[in-house]
């Protein structure tokens, strides 16, 4: 059984994102860009610190990836006097968050950053998909599920916490499926935020992803 | 992993040819000439496609549409994963501030479904240099689990600045030609490509065995020189396909000439194959390191090779280094290969090892 052991959405300003690392780790996370910091962040608030040791896998998608750097380099590469600072082409490249954030969570163990191709919808049925099956054959322990984005005025972290076993607290099973179960969440990037008002209300024991992009995969989610 | 997964079909444009077989046929005779990119004062060896179009767009579309060919023909709905690290960077620059980047950081896959006639799900996978196998690991997960049936895995690396830029920053990048584990390497080639193949549940010649990845936060730009993280994907892959290190009959490296890396890479092999040791294969001296598409690309390579029983030579190697204590095969011979195992390395800490499989 695969449980989901939180669901949770965080938004910092630019001033308040270097703040929060270095309150996070005692210290500040030397050229981490913006959504290396995200990772680091919502991958603390997801596991507590004696679950930072367990085979984990991170799977991140992002609509805006890194845009500003990206940017940013363009303009360094053909409009600048010469090669672009190094550090500066790092920040465009979104694999290196979870190299970077490993040495704080010693079991992490792998990473995949899924851009999205719209501003719309996202693509947490895969993300989901990917970590039930590989939750279910033993491959990693819990894995972390996030939809990380950053634009000028703020970066946002929306994030899903899925383990073989029920952590303290859990908060529904999640199960997959490959016929429509009827109402379904959208497939969008604020889906933790969904699935707390789900979780805070009275009402029925199940809600259901399902995106329209991939019918014959439904994502259930059961409360506990 | 519920049933096995296997390569039905495939497609390359590489500096080496516009299809596998060309491809091989280019590898069998030792074809590795490169050309140049210049950057500001500085040039760098290229592995460029062959192709006329110098208008970034109208060059992907034709690349597309060529690789896309080679698979035969489509399902509309067949789902699409996307590998690359750059995605359309080259067109931003092409067209110039204020370089309007429409939103969704991969739109480039929604031209690219649109250009293989696919109105399917669309997956995208920015990993660096292990984009390729990341896609192809998602998909085969969603095959073997039976959540889809076939999928096309597709990398794509075209011609930009920013990337030679940023790699000619951090002095990545050879001067002259691609050494891979030779005592005179000095930095990565790199190279474009578009490469493409097909899954599926339905048996055919060669099989996914075994796949595993990983991390290795030792540094941003290099792995861990002992090659300890290196060895653990290794080991997991050989434990996924339920394989031993002696039933692999060839190893395809990443070896793509970085100093460290090679050394690392060569560390990870002593401890993993620690008796008789498979032939080792670098095709990059000949493609050249085209990152995001890498892993597709240099699968397809390989697998052409496979199938027409012909080893190629890895270029370019003379000196053996002491340290490295490892030599690439550098005599051309014909083989039968049952099975073979690939290694990607990823500039970022990514790291990934497949094995493929005769089938039957």
């Amino acid at each position: 059984m695969i449980f989901l052991n939180a669901a949770f959405t965080q938004h910092f300003t630019p001033d308040a994102l270097p703040t929060a690392v270095r309150t996070a780790l005692g210290k500040p996370l030397r050229r981490a860009a913006v959504l290396t910091q995200l990772a680091l962040l919502g991958a603390f608030a997801a596991l507590p610190a004696e679950r930072r040791r367990l085979p984990t896998v991170l799977l991140w998608q992002s609509t805006t990836g890194p845009r500003q750097e990206t940017l940013a380099l363009l303009d360094e590469v053909c409009n600048g006097p010469s090669e672009p600072m190094p550090y500066d082409f790092l920040a465009t490249q979104p694999a290196l968050a979870a190299a970077q954030i490993q040495p704080f969570l010693p079991g992490l163990q792998a990473a995949s950053h899924v851009p999205l191709d719209n501003g719309s919808s996202a693509n947490w049925h895969l993300l989901l998909a990917l970590a039930g099956e590989w939750l279910r054959t033993g491959r990693y322990a819990q894995a972390l599920c996030a939809q990380l984005d950053h634009q000028p005025e703020m970066a946002s972290g929306h994030w899903l916490s899925l383990s073989t076993d029920a952590t303290p607290g859990a908060l529904a099973t999640v199960a997959l499926h490959s016929a429509p179960l009827g109402a379904p969440l959208a497939d969008i990037p604020d889906l933790p935020a969904r699935l707390n008002d789900w979780l805070g209300q009275a009402g029925p024991a199940t809600c259901h992803l399902e995106s329209p992009a991939a019918p014959g995969l439904t994502v259930e989610f059961a409360r506990l | 992993m519920l049933r096995p997964v296997f390569i039905a079909a495939s497609g390359l444009l590489c500096a080496r040819g516009d299809s596998p077989g060309a491809v091989s046929e280019a590898l069998w005779a030792g074809e590795c000439s490169a050309g140049n990119y210049t950057l500001g004062e500085r040039s760098f060896p290229y592995f460029a496609l062959p192709l006329t179009e110098t208008d970034w767009l109208l060059r992907a579309e034709h690349a597309i549409r060529q690789v896309s060919a080679q698979l035969g023909p489509l399902g509309p709905e067949t789902p699409l994963f996307v590998a690359s690290s750059s995605f359309q960077i080259g067109y931003f620059e092409q067209q110039g501030a204020p370089f309007a980047m429409p939103i969704g950081s991969a739109s480039f896959s929604r031209q690219i479904a649109e250009w293989m006639g696919l109105r399917g799900v669309r997956h995208s996978f920015s990993n660096a240099c292990v984009s390729g196998f990341s896609a192809l690991d998602a998909a085969r997960t969603l095959i073997g689990a039976g959540w889809i049936d076939e999928a096309i895995v597709l990398g794509i690396e075209l011609a930009n600045a920013s990337t030679l830029a940023g790699f000619a920053a951090m002095e990545l990048l050879s001067p002259g030609v691609c050494r891979p584990l030779d005592a005179r390497r000095d930095g990565l080639v790199l190279g474009e490509a578009v490469a493409a193949i097909r899954l599926s549940a339905t048996p055919s010649r060669w099989k996914i065995a075994g796949q595993a990845s990983g991390l290795d936060g030792y540094s941003t730009t290099g792995p861990d020189p002992e090659g300890g993280p290196i060895a653990r994907v290794m080991a997991d892959c050989l434990h996924d396909a339920q394989l031993t290190a002696h039933d692999i009959e060839l190893i395809k490296l990443q070896a793509a000439g970085s100093p460290g890396t090679d050394l690392a890479e060569a560390k990870a092999l002593r401890q993993v194959f620690t008796a008789a040791r498979p032939p080792l294969l670098s095709l990059k001296p000949a493609l050249g390191h085209t990152l995001g598409a890498s892993g597709i690309a240099e699968l397809v390579a390989l697998l052409a090779c496979l199938d027409a029983e012909r080893l190629p030579a890895t270029a370019n190697f003379r000196d053996a280094d002491a340290d490295i204590g490892l030599a690439p095969g550098t005599v051309r011979r014909t083989a039968h290969i049952r099975r073979a195992l690939l290694n990607l390395i990823g500039f970022g800490g990514g790291l990934a090892s497949l094995i493929v499989e005769r089938n039957g």
